[in-house]
């Protein structure tokens, strides 16, 4: 008890950088994700190709993978025009993360987009909406309640997948609970045991909102 | 981690098609599928790339066995884990339905704190926590199975790290037992409550209807999931390379680390998560078609 006040203050320290880290890196992906799933539904396949190689490929690898080649690789080549300094822990991070969920965010846009009927688009057509107007006016407004509860369950995703910022030296909860327990090996569990806790603490509640947000709209629909 | 429903997906297809061969004009025609030419030029050049290292300085030759032998590493753990996460979800989902409380509080309970934490948390959990009060206790697998293989007259075949593989494929198929547990409890819930009715007024007991009647429907069901979720156990194993597991990612990062050329060390890596390409992709095929076939039964 007396090992877990102490450690307290610093674990909600990483507490604290685990939601920066994905308050930061989860508008991106949804901004990436948007105009990857626009991209893929394109008719040019100058966009569409390297739209879906970007996919697969990240879908395909593990994103432990894509962070070293990002922080290490990445930073390796940026050495030589005297660069690394723009390539930390942080940066790295949040563009693995973004990068990485923009590749999952993009089907969910899709499935989204494609959900809402065709008749929709066929109906805004023939009123005389330009395709902009009905792809701002008609499909997103219904799309987007469709897709908040993946959107959601990603972002728990992401507070979970943030972990793995550890490997490089970041500064969030599962470090902050490395470097405690190199400190107090012979006693990890209570430390292990706050970790998770505080893991909980984070993901339970949001996907209990995601729950009832996905109550109420399969009762709306 | 995102489900696309298999029906949007093919929907998808067919509205590509129908644009793609409705009123394309001939430039774009001309220009799409100049496309795949850049893309071929791209692989090609890709290739000569690695051909070129591998003639100034040998790189392929040196590197590609290591990589090798931790990407065998990686498909045997991942097989081990599967197989496990397989057993450990099939009781877990038998313990939410199960009719007596208590143990479905705890499978509920199971399910909620591992879907909760990080998978990387659970490993380091495994391996430095409960790793370290089992040894207090005299528990040490690597001594356990050394002296096992002695007796077979085989202990070189038991790894220096053999606690961290231990460790980690249970941490491994302990996590997906839990995603697992939902997919088979989902399921086995779906299968038409009128069938379980009807076998047992035809007189078989609960077990039986269990193993004869919803079993074979449900697992039928499971399959595309299950490989979904096997592509993303295989890209997960390389979690366990913070557990000194010598699989393909410690085996890449190992290699890649002490070069000072920037060029080999970004050209290590690439190599490496091609090598994971080459894993995932085809199944993610396999996936992908699984789903579309298993969507058209019935």
């Amino acid at each position: 008890m007396d090992l877990i006040q102490q450690a307290l203050p610093a674990f909600l320290a990483g507490v604290r950088d685990t939601i920066f880290y994905c308050i930061s890196a989860f508008p991106l992906a949804l901004l990436f994700g948007l105009i990857l799933a626009l991209m893929s539904s394109s008719r040019i396949i100058w966009l569409r190709g390297p739209a879906r190689i970007f996919i697969e490929i990240v879908r395909s690898t593990p994103i432990i993978v894509q962070l070293f080649i990002l922080y290490y690789g990445i930073g390796a080549l940026l050495l030589q025009f005297r660069l690394e300094t723009l390539d930390n822990s942080w940066t790295a991070g949040i563009a693995v993360l973004a990068l990485n969920y923009a590749a999952y965010e993009s089907e969910v846009f899709r499935a989204g987009f494609l959900s809402v009927e065709r008749g929709q688009t066929e109906a805004a057509l023939s009123l005389g909406l330009t395709s902009w107007q009905n792809f701002f006016r008609i499909i997103l407004p219904q799309a987007v309640p469709l897709m908040i509860p993946p959107f959601v369950n990603d972002f728990i995703y992401m507070l979970k997948d943030s972990a793995i910022v550890s490997v490089i030296a970041g500064t969030e909860l599962t470090s902050v609970l490395n470097t405690w327990v190199t400190h107090h090996g012979s006693n990890p569990i209570p430390l292990y045991t706050l970790a998770i806790v505080l893991y909980l603490l984070l993901s339970l509640p949001t996907s209990y909102i995601a729950r009832f947000f996905e109550r109420r709209l399969r009762a709306a629909l | 981690m995102s489900y696309v429903e298999p029906s949007v997906e093919r929907r998808s297809l067919r509205l590509f098609k129908e644009k793609a061969q409705g009123e394309a004009p001939a430039w774009l025609t001309v220009i799409n599928s100049l496309f795949y030419v850049v893309v071929m030029l791209a692989i090609i050049a890709f290739g000569y790339y690695l051909y070129t290292f591998q003639r100034d300085q040998g790189l392929l030759t040196l590197y590609l066995p290591f990589l090798l032998q931790g990407a065998e590493v990686t498909i045997v753990v991942s097989l081990i884990s599967m197989v496990l996460a397989t057993i450990f979800g099939f009781i877990g989902a038998l313990a939410r339905l199960s009719h007596f409380a208590p143990i479905r509080w705890i499978a509920t309970i199971y399910v909620e704190v591992v879907r909760g934490t990080p998978i990387l948390v659970q490993l380091l959990l495994w391996y430095y926590g409960v790793g370290y009060v089992l040894s207090s206790i005299g528990f040490d697998p690597f001594s356990i199975a050394f002296q096992a293989m002695t007796a077979l007259q085989s202990n070189s075949l038991v790894p220096d790290q053999f606690n961290g593989y231990f460790y980690g494929i249970i941490g491994l198929s302990f996590n997906y037992g839990a995603y697992l547990t939902e997919v088979f409890r989902t399921r086995i819930e779906s299968v038409n409550k009128g069938q379980t009715e009807a076998a047992l007024s035809l007189g078989l007991n609960s077990r039986q209807t269990m193993r004869r009647i919803v079993l074979p429907q449900a697992i039928r069901n499971t399959i595309p999931p299950f490989t979904n979720y096997f592509i993303t156990l295989i890209q997960d194993s390389a979690l366990l390379a913070v557990l000194s597991v010598i699989e393909l990612d410690h085996q890449t990062f190992a290699l890649a680390l002490p070069q000072t050329d920037a060029n080999v060390k970004f050209f290590v890596f690439v190599l490496g998560a091609l090598l994971y390409l080459v894993m995932c992709y085809p199944l993610s095929l396999v996936a992908r078609f699984l789903e579309s076939r298993f969507a058209r039964a019935y």
